[in-house]
């Protein structure tokens, strides 16, 4: 493991080639004896040039020189979204350039991506995510990823005077940018908070709790009344982890998040709004205002039972509606709010976590490399946009003019979009570190799980934090560490 | 005996080790030079680093805490299922109350030959979608829902089997008792019919009573049998790889917080999650030379002198 | 020898493994008694541990979605069919033929080249025999998941990734070492002399091992392939690894383990238990069929198997 993914440039990343490796490997003695062979057939393996898509003479129309009937294989992460919007985008490649495009929707993206990475068999455009995904900044440093920039300076396909780069929303290039270079395209514009059913709202008389006392009584109530205040998806500590994060960095302000982002000494312990955080999130516990038995619930069993109105509030992204489509009644009224305050915030009520989500690649040493870049620059129009709402009822980085009035998004998300857009842009949030340091998010992830399960106290939570903080800042010194 | 002997031997054993050879000693060889190196998994880039994922090794808790979980089941399914198989033999075949001519096992023991054996022909994986229903921590899990419907399940405070520490790894122990008993019980009833009734009459005619004869007679002829069948389940129980991982939290399993952690899902977080795979290939390494040892231990343990009826 | 008069007074004594054996009946002690209920009591619990929850998850086929995840012990509403049909739609049928194309070889190679190395090593002395045994039975206990990734270019280099033959020979090749395992001490066991008396009839070696060894180690054989059928079956990292599409147009030649496991996973983001319920049922019929059928094969064939 080497430098800081992400933040700065990653040294040693490219240069040594395989040869070259089967060299000093060779002298090495150790490894020669085994995989002598074994790595030689691999250098003279996969990834030759001669299997490679042919191409034509780029235009403005055809910006990557795609020729026509081209095999294009296509990996999609089915996850929320589904992966039907997919396989429309993929029906309308198929008939601008022919060929036969290949689809797979799947969860367990690393399991199937991994070897084919290996051996230099990638599919030519992947959407690496959902928690198996490969991790981008170790693709990176393998060389794996095609420099996307040709695609930021192509030609907008329903304005070519524009640049892609610039239709989408600000953010989307550097949250791609991996070692100075845009690598990857998250395309789902997504935000992070609690979300409700008004229904339940109404009936029971709540106001829209705006401080973190207010949303206590309304759990406190509905507790009362038989129902669990707070549903989690207790397998998967994600996603209490969405409402504890939050609630440090609306606390603590930008600060905050840096200060856990950047590995900081004082990242945890010794953090005011940390520790403030912290011990209101466990009065939800301590008070017995989860839902019984949602710590040990796999994701989509917490929301259907969160759609039963057998809880109030329940943590996730804005794709939470579709994934729940089949299961949420037609009178639920989804809704979604920002989390409410403690005393003393430094941010304002109505700032929330948004982000670009569903980072797409093309890996470099895909076969149909200029197809793929292709399908991107599809994606990022009127017709991919409009496409991407339709099916997974959600909104992609191009913004929500380039859908067509046709569609109407479900009601649920409509109002995540009114409340990121009640929020100025600078004061949007988003935490980097799950991205960059995957164990210290398995660290924090298992501290939640524990700390939900009653089982540690928000100090000792605070302090395995910081002590996980403190084990990835000594294996990553070059960071901007306070 | 020596017409062309070698030529036969040679040609008996060619395809078996030749196969052998290549697709299970030459991978872990493999393994063992990837445990040298920097590998991130991604491609066929990588360093050479030494000694270094070893010494990462002995201070990484969670693998620690792995290898005594893995040493744990080790010793408890295979000995759990054994004890239980044992006593099932022993019930089905001769634990009836005869009438005059005598009946040899208890009532129904056909019936329940049948449906003990039965788990064992179930796919693993049909096992994890069933105990996943089972275990579930609210109360639409079989457990907790019938504990609850004959009140003694607290509805607002329900056991989360699988979300604590203390009862998971005893709740996948089950799942692999549960599955495998019942073949057991079908083999060491099978030879415990196989024994020669002279050897208990001569044991009876001395007095022995039925424990002493269990444990002096019965379990040294079975010792065979059941060696075989200690192998057989310390193989399976090193590889509870699909269970946990899909019964438990965390990537790969191994949750909460570590506590039914085991190599194969530390490993595979390593390899896949963290892109560690060199150190997942160390972690491969140390675990090989283990369970190196336990089978040779084994193997000298349960040498004994075979008597020929 | 059953005689009753052979049956000393202590009528507590039970004897495993006499059949027929008679005990009078009432002359059970009071501990006998209390013993005797709760073992039955045992069986019966464990009876119950073993069929109430495959009864309830097939309860769940009925079940609508957010029936099964509300409380357990809701009744179905609506008997229909529909979730046999929607399990059968993400192609229980395919991973089940598959498992059967790849073990109907697996198994039956499995045994001929595991009884070949046994019984040479068995029966034959040679410089390196001991060597080779060893070697085998050391592999007995390795844990698969550690060999993956070689394994895997291995199996690249072979050209076989995601074919049957692939996964074929290397299930055969997994389970050698159990396989040459229990077959050479069983092969240890059956008398010489047979075996002595045909080569001086003047039968080659090849012979002897078909026309004689085998037939008199066929309950082994059947117990070992039992051993082996079970084990094959339920390998789900391996054919994880091996039976990946290489490209999205290759076809989809999951094993059966690894087609539910997937089907799971899908059903924790677009849910729907039921379905998934119908298919593991689906796939269970074929099995419990065969096993319903055969179970007094398998159940005799491991018995000819301990008698030696």
């Amino acid at each position: 493991m080497g430098s800081t993914p992400g933040t700065t440039g990653t040294p040693g990343s490219d240069g040594v080639g395989r040869r070259d490796l089967i060299k000093r490997a060779a002298a090495l003695g150790i490894i020669s004896v085994p995989t002598m062979g074994f790595l030689s057939a691999c250098a003279s393996g996969g990834g030759d040039d001669n299997d490679k898509a042919k191409t034509v003479k780029k235009t403005k129309d055809n910006p990557f020189g795609v020729a026509k009937d081209n095999d294009l294989d296509v990996f999609i992460f089915k996850g929320g979204y589904g992966d039907a919007y997919a396989k429309a985008w993929e029906a309308s490649y198929e008939k601008k350039y022919g060929g036969s495009v290949a689809h797979s929707g799947e969860q367990d993206v690393t399991g199937k991506l991994q070897p084919r990475f290996n051996k230099g068999n990638p599919p030519d455009v992947v959407d690496d995510s959902g928690s198996k995904k490969m991790k981008l900044d170790t693709l990176h440093k393998e060389g794996h990823l095609t420099d996307l920039t040709q695609l930021l300076d192509a030609p907008s396909i329903d304005d070519p005077s524009k640049k892609i780069r610039d239709i989408m929303l600000p953010g989307t290039i550097e949250q791609g940018t991996f070692g100075g270079k845009f690598h990857a395209l998250f395309y789902v514009y997504a935000t992070w908070g609690l979300w409700y059913s008004n229904k339940l709202f109404k009936k029971h008389g709540w106001k829209v709790p705006k401080t973190w006392d207010e949303l206590l009584d309304i759990m406190k109530d509905a507790k009362s009344k038989g129902i669990g205040g707070l549903a989690h998806q207790g397998k998967y500590p994600y996603y209490m982890n969405i409402v504890i994060m939050d609630l440090i960095a609306k606390t603590g302000g930008m600060d905050a998040v840096k200060a856990i982002d950047n590995l900081d000494k004082k990242a945890f312990v010794g953090n005011p709004a940390a520790e403030r955080a912290i011990e209101a999130v466990y009065e939800i516990v301590e008070k017995g205002l989860l839902m019984p038995g949602t710590n040990s619930l796999e994701h989509t069993e917490a929301q259907t039972k969160w759609n039963e109105y057998k809880a109030v509030f329940i943590p996730s992204g804005s794709w939470l509606e579709n994934e729940q489509a089949k299961q949420t009644p037609d009178d639920f009224e989804m809704t979604f709010l920002p989390l409410p305050l403690l005393p003393d915030s430094k941010m304002k009520l109505h700032a929330l976590r948004t982000g670009a989500d569903e980072p797409f690649i093309v890996p470099s040493k895909a076969k149909n490399v200029q197809g793929g870049l292709e399908f991107l620059r599809r994606m990022l129009s009127k017709e991919g946009a409009t496409a991407f709402a339709k099916e997974a009822s959600s909104l992609s980085v191009i913004g929500p003019e380039y859908v067509d009035k046709s569609v109407q998004l479900r009601p649920g998300i409509k109002t995540a979009l009114a409340a990121v857009d009640a929020c100025p842009v600078d004061e949007r949030f988003n935490f980097r570190y799950s991205e960059w340091y995957g164990e210290l998010d398995v660290a924090i992830q298992n501290a939640t799980g524990e700390l939900m399960a009653k089982r540690i106290t928000p100090k000792k939570w605070l302090e395995r934090c910081q002590a996980a903080v403190d084990k990835e800042a000594a294996k990553n010194p070059d960071t901007k560490r306070k | 005996m020596h017409r062309k002997k070698y030529p036969f031997i040679a040609g008996f054993l060619i395809l078996p080790v030749g196969l052998y050879v290549l697709l299970v000693i030459w991978p872990y060889l493999q393994t063992i030079s990837y445990s040298f190196t920097d590998w991130s998994g991604a491609s066929q880039n990588f360093n050479f680093v030494g000694l270094d994922n070893y010494k990462d090794l002995a201070s990484d808790d969670v693998f620690i805490k792995a290898l005594q979980h893995n040493a744990l089941l080790l010793v408890l399914v295979p000995t759990l299922t054994i004890l239980l198989a044992l006593f099932f033999a022993f019930m089905v075949n001769v634990g009836g109350r005869g009438g005059a001519g005598g009946v040899a096992g208890v009532k129904g023991s056909a019936f329940y030959r049948v449906i003990f054996f039965f788990p064992q022909v179930l796919s693993i994986a049909i096992l994890a979608i069933l105990f996943k229903a089972v275990y579930r921590g609210d109360d639409s899990g079989l457990i907790n829902g019938t504990l609850q419907a004959v009140g003694l399940g607290d509805k607002s405070n329900p056991t989360e089997w699988l979300n604590d520490p203390d009862l998971v790894l005893w709740c996948i122990i089950f799942v692999m008792v549960w599955a495998g008993a019942g073949f057991y019980m079908v083999l060491f009833s099978a030879a415990m019919q196989s024994i020669p009734k002279d050897i208990y009459e001569a044991a009876l005619l001395d007095g022995a009573g039925r424990f002493q004869t269990f444990f002096r007679v019965t379990l040294p002829l079975l010792w065979e049998t059941i060696q075989t069948a200690w192998v057989f389940l310390a193989i399976l129980s090193m590889d509870a790889f699909l269970l946990i991982s899909t019964l438990t939290s965390q990537d790969f399993g191994g949750g909460p917080d570590h506590s039914s952690e085991v190599i194969s899902t530390y490993l595979m977080r390593n390899f896949q999650t963290y892109s560690k795979s060199g150190y997942a290939c160390a972690m491969g390494v140390v675990m090989l030379l283990l369970t190196l040892i336990v089978s040779i231990v084994t193997l000298r343990l349960s040498r004994r002198d075979r008597i020929e009826f | 020898m059953t005689a009753p008069a052979t049956q000393p007074p202590v009528t507590k004594v039970k004897v495993p493994g006499q059949r027929g054996g008679g005990r009078g009946p009432g002359k059970d002690g009071m501990e006998g008694k209390t013993l005797n209920a709760f073992s039955h009591g045992f069986l019966v619990l464990w009876a119950v541990m073993i069929v109430l929850p495959l009864c309830w998850i097939l309860l769940g086929n009925f079940k609508t979605d957010s029936q099964i995840k509300s409380s357990a012990w809701t009744w179905p509403t609506e008997w229909t069919f529909d979730a046999f049909q929607r399990g059968w739609e993400k192609g229980v049928g395919d991973y089940l033929l598959n498992t059967l194309i790849v073990m109907v070889i697996s198994v039956p190679l499995t045994m001929l080249l595991g009884a070949m190395a046994a019984y040479v090593l068995a029966r034959y002395d040679f410089v390196g025999n001991r060597f080779v045994y060893y070697f085998f039975v050391a592999g007995s206990m390795f844990p698969v998941f550690l060999a993956l990734v070689p394994l895997y270019f291995m199996v690249d280099r072979l050209g076989m990734l995601n074919t049957y033959q692939g996964l074929i020979l290397v299930y055969v090749a997994y389970s050698l070492p159990f396989t040459v395992f229990y077959l050479h001490s069983f092969f240890r066991t059956l008398p010489t002399a047979v075996h002595e008396a045909a080569v001086i009839d003047g039968a080659s070696h090849t012979r002897v091992f078909f026309q004689i060894m085998v037939p008199m180690a066929k309950p082994g054989l059947i117990s070992v392939g039992i051993f082996n059928v079970l084990g094959q079956w339920n390998q789900y990292i391996l054919p994880l690894t091996l039976m990946q599409k290489q490209s999205g147009s290759d076809p989809d030649r999951s094993m059966l383990a690894q087609g539910l496991v997937s089907l799971m996973n899908q059903g924790n983001y677009e849910t729907d238990l039921p379905a998934l319920y119908a298919g593991m049922t689906i796939s269970m019929i074929p099995v419990l069929v065969v096993y319903l059928s055969f179970q007094r094969q398998v159940q005799s064939g491991l018995t000819a198997a301990t008698i030696k």
